[in-house]
């Protein structure tokens, strides 16, 4: 079965491109997460998922809803999507749009999970150190996880870096 | 030796003490789907290929399928735990097993963990599954022999040290038999077995085991398990882990024999591993590289030269070349060798021992059929005496099978075809052994002499192998001497041939068989 990544990717790349060349990428970013967030909506989601439901029907809803909220060329996006059938890619294309935005104006979001709050000073010190391991700008979250004991975790996409307690216990317990 | 309390936790102490904390970065993926061992991970898209990958409680894939969005795993080990949204992480190593000295005399599975309770295996030596064969520099060609102690082997079909002989039959035939013979008579020769048992009965593995132990031959050999009930990853990967260990002792200037039992069970767990990863079937449904797994396997079984050696051990070894022997098995259905799996293998190999159901079932055992086996390597790879007088056998038994069809009209052909058949008949009862009753140099020469030199033209057929029996404990409490020389050198000089001879006359005229 073809990830959804792979179907998703053609849609964001050409969102992205069209994005960039009107200069609005910002807002393109924000129309695509406002239309994931309402296709994963409960009742939205039981409306579109269901075979029954005309694509027309699914049409002018959803313009009902956007119709004021995003731009025309989104609203085509939008119109192709439900032609095609594949508005339960929204998610996907819009995380997809994320990572070519960031990789785009050379920043990284970094999910970063500690023990303890943080100041700002110490989470200032951590975004420095991340900026320089990762050569890139970071835009970090930062949230609470008690299970990591001490230090801290940073997520980037794929990469994890593990400075946390828990992390160093189960590394000495596979060393011994 | 004891450790007391307070010295084990000395030691967890001073681990701890000098345990070198580091921040540690890995990549990491989710789990998608997990189905028959085939786990598919989202993300991870720095995963090596063949790539170890670390699963919640502790199991561990090997990365098999690198797509764009998500890497395809085989399970190697238990994966009923685990669920969808688990994190997976790299681990950054290729697949690798123990390797060493310390794994002689041990019985391991497919990822080098003892399996025969004897305690964990002390070698902090380890080397990955897939390597790339020695370069055509490197290696030397075949001249030495491996003996393995069969007469109708090693003096019709002769295995070199270095070379892939196949050995090929159909179900119940006896070729694990010629395998487990082949590594008892390499006790006290100094050359190393690891016999790899894929896809087999846990109670055949047991069985021969135990025939090893009580004939002295399970120190020289480490034995690598992948039983029927185990995942087909495991069983895939088996070989390449046996030919790892071999690989140890051919890069340090010794000999080893390895054993593939058998390679058709790795084909069918490769053909399971690749159509649950979804890769296009080809040919029989195996994948279109079934071909490589093999070539790749064999062609790691070599003889290198001592520069070579010399080269792999930073100096230390100098002047003695390293070889790995491999004797791969393939079961045929219904005598097809003309299968693909059969062919295949067939083509990478330096020549096969073809057994035959109806010879078996007739009585010859091994049942070798002469005319359709072949060894590449030939008499470059036998001792002297044997190379002489195994000449005459082959010759022998070729001219009897093409007059086998007329052997039932006997009296009514001339004379000498009729001798050429009686030769042949006498030559053919000769050629049976026992199981488990390897023959060195020495008696083996003494059979073929006294075979070519027409001792048995006047005995019954059935009572062939009694005086051979009798002639070999004749010889070996008259003649020890001559029997220790020929061992020692392998010669066959006139004066070794006259003391043969009149040896056995001296037996003949004694009658007592």
């Amino acid at each position: 079965m073809t990830e959804l990544a792979t179907l998703a990717r053609p849609y964001a790349e050409a969102a992205f491109k069209r994005a960039k060349e009107t200069g609005s990428a910002g807002k393109w970013a924000e129309a695509l997460q406002f239309l994931a967030l309402t296709v994963q909506d409960a009742d939205m989601a039981e409306i579109v998922n269901n075979p029954r439901v005309s694509k027309e029907k699914i049409q002018q809803l959803l313009l009902d809803i956007c119709r004021d909220q995003v731009d025309a060329e989104v609203i085509n996006l939008l119109k192709l999507l439900i032609q095609n059938g594949k508005l339960k890619l929204l998610p996907k294309i819009s995380a997809l749009y994320e990572e070519y935005k960031a990789q785009d104006e050379g920043y990284v979001n970094v999910d970063l999970y500690s023990a303890y709050a943080l100041t700002k000073a110490e989470q200032s010190k951590y975004v420095a150190m991340l900026e320089k391991q990762l050569d890139k700008k970071v835009n970090a979250t930062v949230s609470v996880d008690k299970s990591l004991i001490g230090g801290i975790l940073a997520k980037a996409g794929d990469k994890v870096i593990d400075g946390s307690v828990s992390g160093q216990l189960h590394q000495l317990a596979k060393r011994l | 030796m004891q450790l007391n309390p307070s010295e084990i936790s000395d030691l967890i102490k001073k681990k701890i003490e000098n345990f070198d904390a580091q921040i540690e970065a890995h990549s990491e993926g989710t789990v998608v789907s997990v189905t028959d061992g085939i786990v598919r991970v989202h993300g991870l898209s720095d995963a090596m290929q063949g790539e170890m990958l670390e699963f919640p409680g502790g199991s561990y894939g090997m990365a098999l399928n690198l797509e764009r969005d998500s890497v395809g795993v085989v399970m190697l080990g238990a994966y009923q735990h685990i669920t969808e949204g688990d994190t997976v992480k790299c681990t950054g190593r290729i697949l690798e097993v123990p390797v060493g000295e310390a794994l002689l005399g041990r019985v391991v599975d497919a990822l080098g963990q003892p399996i025969d309770g004897k305690g964990a295996i002390d070698s902090n030596l380890s080397s990955p599954i897939e390597k790339i064969a020695p370069g055509v520099i490197a290696r030397q060609s075949v001249d030495q022999p491996v003996q393995i102690g069969l007469k109708a082997i090693d003096s019709m079909i002769p295995v070199g040290r270095g070379q892939r002989e196949l050995i090929i039959g159909d179900r119940q035939t006896g070729k694990t038999a010629i395998a487990v013979d082949a590594i008892i008579n390499q006790k006290g020769t100094g050359i190393k077995c690891i016999y790899v048992a894929i896809g087999q009965k846990r109670s055949s593995i047991a069985n021969v085991v135990r025939k090893l132990e009580e004939h002295g031959a399970m120190e020289h050999t480490i034995i690598v398990v992948a039983s029927a009930s185990e995942s087909a990853a495991l069983q895939f990967i088996a070989p390449y882990t046996g030919c790892s260990m071999g690989e140890y002792f051919r890069d340090k200037g010794e000999d080893a024999l390895i054993i593939y039992d058998d390679l058709t069970k790795q084909a069918w767990a490769y053909r399971q591993i690749s159509l649950l990863l979804r890769r296009p079937p080809g040919r029989e449904a195996y994948p279109g590289d079934v071909f490589y797994i093999h070539s790749r396997l064999l062609e790691r079984a070599a003889r290198i030269n001592a520069a070579e050696v010399e080269k792999l051990t930073d100096g230390k070894v100098k002047g003695k070349t390293g070889s790995l022997t491999a004797l791969p098995i393939i079961e045929t259905q219904g005598g097809d060798v003309s299968a693909f799996v059969p062919t295949n293998v067939i083509s990478i190999t330096d020549g096969q021992i073809f057994l035959e159901t109806g010879l078996f079932n007739s009585g010859i055992r091994p049942a070798v059929n002469a005319g359709l086996s072949v060894s590449r390597v030939g008499g470059a790879a036998q001792t002297k005496i044997i190379k002489k007088l195994g000449g005459g056998i082959r010759l022998d038994l070729a001219q009897f099978r093409e007059l086998a069809a007329f052997a039932q009209f006997a009296s009514d052909l001339d004379e000498s075809t009729r001798k050429q058949i009686e030769r042949g008949q006498r030559v053919t009862e000769l050629m049976k052994q026992n199981q488990y009753a390897p023959m060195s140099v020495a008696d083996m020469g003494v059979s073929l002499y006294a075979a070519n030199a027409g001792f048995l033209d006047s005995l019954e057929v059935k009572k062939v192998r009694d005086f051979e029996a009798a002639l070999l404990s004749f010889m070996k409490s008259e003649e020890p001497e001559l029997m220790a020389k020929i061992n020692q050198t392998g010669d066959f000089s006139d004066e070794i041939k006259n003391g043969m001879h009149s040896a056995i006359e001296r037996f003949v005229k004694t009658n007592t068989w």
